[in-house]
């Protein structure tokens, strides 16, 4: 029975359950609704949001090192903290919010398998106590670039042939719509896929439960059935970047995969770029627009 | 006046000098005073296509008039109390207000409240997008029953 390649970084409901009153324990809740954290969180979790907190709001990136530094000392996280995340929808931002904190750099960050749903599961109680902490001490590094790929960077990448993951719906992927079924459309004027991505739908990381699926179901499938290779250099996109650092954490973490990247400018940013090639259709190379045959240098 | 804009900005009022906290715990009172479906609603909810497509999570909403007052019965997934703490706020303003009235629900009534920017663009759009769909509703079955 395989296991994940680094099995510490999942904790379960019954660990955080047991560290809530570990000073250097930090719970973090994630999540798409924010509200839900108001209407009740784990006791003493801090709460960080993916689009309030951890996007600038003026220019379209992140924000930069001092401000990440100020939001962990705000919400009591220390660089040596055991941070662990969780959230709604299968951790889906939970791990969006991971991904920011080691793209600052930082040590020892979790997820709480399953999130809201398995701690509901669980039978654990939720607080809407308000959560004041002492300051933490933080120091942040630059951003470290091995984990996020820029456009300019995923063009080489898809011009050299190289493992490409869309992790968004079919439907988005065929390029039949732009945006998730349900959810409002961001803006993206073309639909369709990188040419050469391959499309493994985020959901499929998970079981109905919110919990990671084990790691013989993940081996199975991008290993196995997709012939993906651990050693082979790896980028995962989706509309926003939110999904794929799910699919990005399953690879690195749980697969150990060994040179994995979110493209968090993602189809928002692709499909409405000038002169970059996208593929239409259910099949990887797909039938490539006039785009693909004028972009070149 | 109208009695719909008198409600707007009474609720508008309420948010005013929250902070962001504040802002969503009042969110959430709204979110938890929303009343369930009667037996009725729940029959309908099987039988119609109520569910707002523009939406991330399930919503389900009945802009109606009856003689000439406007009501808007509205079902929301627990786990979206954002959108359901919106509705309720929606449903507070116009519910037994004249239907021509519902018009007077300002498009940027979530700016006016400023949760727009305790919530970030993404998810307000979403929330704008209920605002239209209520208002044409009530317009339309006002138009119908005239």
């Amino acid at each position: 029975m395989p296991e994940y390649a680094n099995p510490d970084v999942l904790v379960s409901t019954e660990w955080v359950a047991g560290h809530l009153q570990d000073p250097k324990v930090r719970i973090v809740e994630s999540n798409e609704d924010r509200a839900l954290y108001t209407q009740g969180h784990i006791p003493g979790a801090v709460e960080i949001d993916w689009m309030v907190d951890l996007q600038d709001q003026n220019w379209r990136d992140y924000i930069d090192r001092a401000a990440f530094e100020k939001l962990c000392i705000e919400r009591g996280i220390s660089n040596d903290s055991t941070v662990v995340f969780y959230g709604d929808k299968n951790n889906w931002w939970a791990c969006y919010a991971f991904w920011v904190f080691k793209l600052y750099g930082h040590g020892d960050c979790r997820i709480m398998d399953g999130g809201r749903k398995r701690w509901d599961l669980d039978g654990r109680g939720w607080s809407s106590d308000r959560v004041n902490t002492a300051r933490g001490h933080y120091t942040a590094t630059e951003q470290d670039g091995s984990i996020r790929a820029l456009r300019d960077e995923v063009l080489k990448h898809q011009k050299a042939g190289k493992q490409l993951l869309d992790v968004r719906s079919p439907e988005e992927y065929r390029g039949e719509r732009t945006h998730m079924p349900d959810y409002p459309n961001e803006g993206a004027v073309r639909g369709g896929h990188i040419p050469g991505a391959v499309n493994v739908p985020w959901p499929m990381n998970c079981r109905e439960d919110g919990t990671f699926k084990s790691a013989k179901e993940l081996e199975k499938l991008y290993i196995r059935e997709l012939r993906m290779k651990r050693r082979s250099p790896t980028i995962a996109y989706c509309r926003i970047g939110e999904r794929s650092s799910l699919t990005w954490f399953v690879l690195k973490y749980l697969l150990g995969f060994g040179n994995v990247k979110n493209y968090d400018g993602s189809w928002l940013e692709w499909g409405n770029c000038v002169r970059v090639p996208i593929a239409k259709g259910g099949d990887p190379g797909g039938s490539a627009g006039p785009s693909a045959t004028t972009t070149s240098g | 006046m109208t009695s719909v804009q008198n409600r707007i900005e009474a609720i508008i009022g309420e948010f005013a000098d929250l902070d962001s906290r504040e802002k969503l715990e009042l969110l959430v009172d709204f979110a938890n005073g929303l009343p369930p479906l009667s037996a009725e609603y729940e029959a309908r909810k099987a039988a119609e296509d109520r569910r707002v497509h523009e939406c991330q999570t399930a919503v389900f909403l009945w802009p109606d008039v009856d003689s000439g007052r406007a009501r808007l019965v509205a079902e929301v997934a627990p786990e979206a109390p954002t959108v359901k703490g919106f509705v309720a706020i929606l449903a507070e303003a116009i519910n037994g207000h004249p239907a021509a009235e519902a018009g007077d629900i300002p498009d940027d009534l979530l700016e006016r409240m400023g949760l727009a920017d305790v919530l970030g663009m993404l998810r307000s759009r979403g929330l704008r997008a209920i605002v239209g769909h209520v208002k044409r509703g009530i317009a339309a079955k006002a138009a119908a029953t005239a």
